[in-house]
């Protein structure tokens, strides 16, 4: 088996994402006011934090070749919960145990559908994603509430060492995913579920299970991501799953078109979300519309998933 | 069989069915410790069906399987498997994004103490099974970078991790070219003397009674026979599997041959190969022989558009072409019979009427824009399936759950159905049994008579010899050898597709 030689074609083509990421914080630090701020990159992790956390549950998903969208509505019903626990008067601390019960079961919910049930994951997962909007709106009346104990804030706000504790949690759970993708057994089965169940299945694994875990632990991380972003803003408003669905999916597909051949995977989601918020904030400095925002999101959704089904075309023979 | 210990696999009255396939029927089977056992029949015989109940992927209705004596129906996939039992599919079943260390390893990895995956060891490991099967792949290569042959001989490397005392083996060879095959089978020979016991499904007489001890045919889900190979006539043996007589293997008839159909000059194929020179007559066969990876494929998806060329012209009928996409081939009259039909030459999931149909749709059928003339298009595939002799219940079937012989014809006719009059057929018999076989062989020397000219690739030497007027032998990318094939013979051909130079000197000189 012969190896073939890197061509400058292929560098561009693997890292072409990562380029274009360097380019544009480049690009926003000379025409965007105020971009190469502390303050503003400061800013950029932060509102990174719980749309990267949320990135990851979805990326495992995607790894094993499924798909959830349950998070719009899991993350928008956890901040309804946390913040209306803790105005009845609730501990934090079993204030969080709701929260994350809340995860397991929607996790729980997406995994019988999928798994047990054979549902296609798209259909089944925007079901659980309305329930919980639903619920969400029935728990809450629509109304914000606000959460104002600052000692209860800081576990997402304190300062720790330059950055806010949220941005460590981001970290912390990107090297744990990493680590259970690349360097545990399980890790290996979820990538190649996602390529060929059938081969899992023969060689004795229990695929059906693996799969099952993954639904349940996806759950739990998007509640994660609704606790840190409760906590990030201060209180639970209306739908605020909603602003991160698009987001979200943004932020994986950014990550297929910046590593490894189209295909989801941890270091391209985390780097697909700064990317993702160093645009929009670039694009504000230069003027842009909030309005303007989702369709800005509409396109770069797009545009990734254009240059990783591209890349996968390469791989894969030209059919006729 | 007086020896109850020596009997390692033991299936009792085996019943399975499925919906709208062709079951096991009371099925009993037996294989002795150390022996190869050839599993042989027809396509949709119950081999596969029955060897995957034997490794518990499937559950019998009744009767009962029995594995080193302990009753299968207490034991799953992974107990099955820790009696030392492993079966290779004929899909192959490896996953194309992870590399063939991590493929061999799967399910199996080593872990450090911390329950990490130890990477060393994955590697080390993966090396020694790719060793004995005397391969040198590189084990850190991603699967989807390996050539077929290559990745053949991965999922025979993964099957031999868990040590199995007991080997089942589908169809191995179809996918292993000449030269990597010979190193299988004596792998095989050798892990036999160490006493492992192969049950072997495979379509190639020759390889039967090379390698293997007894026999077993098996017909309609049931058994037929069991004999030792030595004391089973081919002859009786095909008889046994068609369960009619079969004189003559292959039907070739002289036909005149005509005008030039097809010159190709200088063609460089983008993938692999070089400097392709060579022109086909109207109501010739011409044969494309050469090992896996000698670039056959390449040169017919080059010619018909499916992978871009780097240089080279195709003239049709003496006139040069521009011939860029498979759609400007189709309009030339060309048309390709691919190796992987089920990807690229059908849609499975849609009638024999639509695919037999797809490519003169707008030709044939349409009346005006859009609109499709049933009845005419009806009337127009019920002649092709008796033409074709295509084994389908009705013209609405579903291709998917037809076998690959009918699947195979399937495309023809959709050829047919569009005028072609130079057909390029690759591989059109792997995995296809006798009877199957013999049925396209009726067809490429039908379409010759009828006046196309035939370019048929081949790896099984025997078939080439008796069907083609002329034998282009291809290896390394090149075309090293022109034969006749009424002044040559089978040595002749294996030794210049084993890339030898100048045979009659060689002969002599020995």
């Amino acid at each position: 088996m012969q190896k073939q030689p890197i061509t400058p074609k292929d560098i561009i083509n693997n890292y072409g994402a990562t380029f274009a990421f360097v380019i544009a914080i480049i690009f926003f630090s000379f025409t965007s006011m105020g971009f190469f701020s502390g303050q503003n990159l400061q800013n950029i992790l932060v509102q990174s934090t719980s749309l990267g956390i949320c990135a990851f549950g979805l990326t495992i998903v995607l790894i094993s070749g499924e798909i959830d969208l349950s998070y719009a509505g899991v993350i928008g019903l956890v901040g309804a919960v946390l913040a209306g626990m803790l105005k009845e008067g609730h501990s934090i601390g079993l204030t969080t145990l709701v929260c994350m019960a809340i995860g397991l079961g929607t996790g729980l919910l997406n995994a019988i559908l999928i798994v047990v049930l054979n549902l296609p994951s798209f259909l089944a997962s925007v079901a659980v994603m309305f329930i919980c909007m639903g619920a969400e709106r029935i728990y809450n009346q629509g109304i914000t509430t606000w959460i104002r104990d600052p000692e209860i804030l800081s576990i997402v706000q304190a300062q720790v060492g330059p950055l806010p504790a949220g941005v460590l949690y981001l970290f912390v759970l990107f090297i744990l995913c990493w680590f259970l993708l690349t360097q545990t057994r399980a890790g290996q089965y979820i990538q190649a579920l996602g390529d060929n169940i059938d081969a899992v299945k023969e060689v004795g694994v229990r695929a059906q299970l693996i799969k099952f875990m993954i639904f349940v632990v996806a759950g739990l991380i998007f509640a994660f991501a609704g606790y840190v972003e409760t906590l990030r803003i201060g209180g639970a408003v209306m739908y605020a799953g909603k602003q991160l669905m698009l987001s979200v999916l943004a932020a994986c597909f950014l990550g297929t078109a910046t590593f490894k051949a189209g295909k989801a995977n941890f270091p391209g989601t985390l780097i697909g979300a700064f990317f993702l918020y160093t645009l929009l904030s670039g694009f504000t400095g230069l003027g842009m519309k909030f309005y303007l925002v989702p369709v800005a999101q509409g396109l770069i959704l797009i545009i990734s998933v254009a240059i990783s089904s591209v890349r996968r075309g390469k791989i894969e023979q030209v059919q006729f | 069989m007086g020896d109850q210990d020596n009997i390692v696999i033991k299936a009792e009255r085996i019943t399975k069915s499925f919906p709208g396939v062709r079951a096991l029927k009371k099925l009993d089977f037996e294989v002795v410790r150390g022996e190869v056992h050839a599993l042989c029949g027809e396509n949709g015989a119950g081999k596969s069906t029955l060897m995957k109940i034997i490794v518990r992927e499937y559950i019998e209705e009744e009767g009962n399987i029995f594995i080193e004596g302990q009753n299968a129906k207490d034991l799953g996939i992974r107990g099955v498997q820790k009696l030392g039992l492993s079966l290779i599919h004929q899909d192959l079943n490896l996953i194309p994004m992870l590399t063939v260390a991590q493929n061999i390893c799967l399910g199996r990895e080593p872990v450090t103490r911390f329950g990490t995956i130890d990477w060393k060891a994955m590697r080390l490991k993966a090396t020694e099974f790719l060793t004995e099967l005397t391969s040198e792949i590189d084990v850190e290569e991603r699967v989807e970078n390996l050539s077929i042959s290559e990745q053949q001989l991965v999922a025979i490397a993964r099957s031999l991790v868990t040590s199995p005392g007991i080997l089942i083996l589908d169809e191995p060879t179809a996918r292993l070219d000449l030269k990597t095959s010979d190193q299988f089978f004596s792998f095989i020979e050798k892990a036999k003397k160490k006493g492992l016991t192969v049950v072997y499904i495979s379509h190639r007489l020759e390889e039967i009674y090379r390698i293997c001890d007894r026999i077993t045919v098996l017909r309609d889900g049931s058994k037929i026979i069991t004999s030792r190979v030595n004391e089973l006539p081919q002859t009786d043996l095909v008889k046994y599997m068609l369960g009619r007589e079969i004189t003559q293997q292959v039907p070739k008839e002289k036909v005149p041959i005509g005008k030039t159909r097809l010159t190709v000059s200088n063609l460089f194929p983008k993938e692999k190969g070089e400097d392709i020179n060579f022109d086909l007559k109207s109501g010739e066969i011409l044969g494309i022989v050469g090992s896996i990876g000698a670039g056959k494929s390449e040169v017919a998806r080059a010619i018909f558009g499916a992978d871009p060329r780097k240089k080279g012209t195709i003239s049709v009928a003496g006139k040069e072409v521009r011939i860029n996409t498979p759609q400007d081939a189709i309009r030339e009259g060309l048309a390709l019979i691919p190796e992987e039909r089920r990807d690229q030459g059908l849609v499975g999931s849609e009638s024999v009427r639509r695919n037999i149909t797809l490519a003169a749709l707008k030709k044939k059928f349409c009346g005006g824009p859009s609109w499709i003339k049933q009845d005419k298009e009806i009337q127009a595939v019920k002649e092709t399936i008796k033409a074709l002799a295509i084994a389908t219940p009705t013209t609405e079937q579903e291709v998917q759950f037809l076998s690959g012989g009918t699947q195979q014809k399937v495309v023809v006719g959709k050829w047919l159905m569009s005028d072609s009059k130079i057909y390029m057929f690759d591989e059109p018999t792997k995995g296809i049994d006798v009877g199957g076989k013999y049925d396209i062989y009726k067809l490429v020397v039908d379409l010759a008579r009828q006046g196309a000219g035939v370019i048929f690739i081949s790896n099984e030497l025997t078939e080439v010899l008796s069907l083609c007027d002329r034998i282009l032998v291809m290896f390394n990318g090149q075309i090293i050898k022109e034969l006749i094939t009424e002044a040559t013979n089978r040595e002749e051909v294996l030794f210049y597709v084993m890339g030898g130079r100048d045979y009659a000197e060689t002969a002599n000189n020995s």
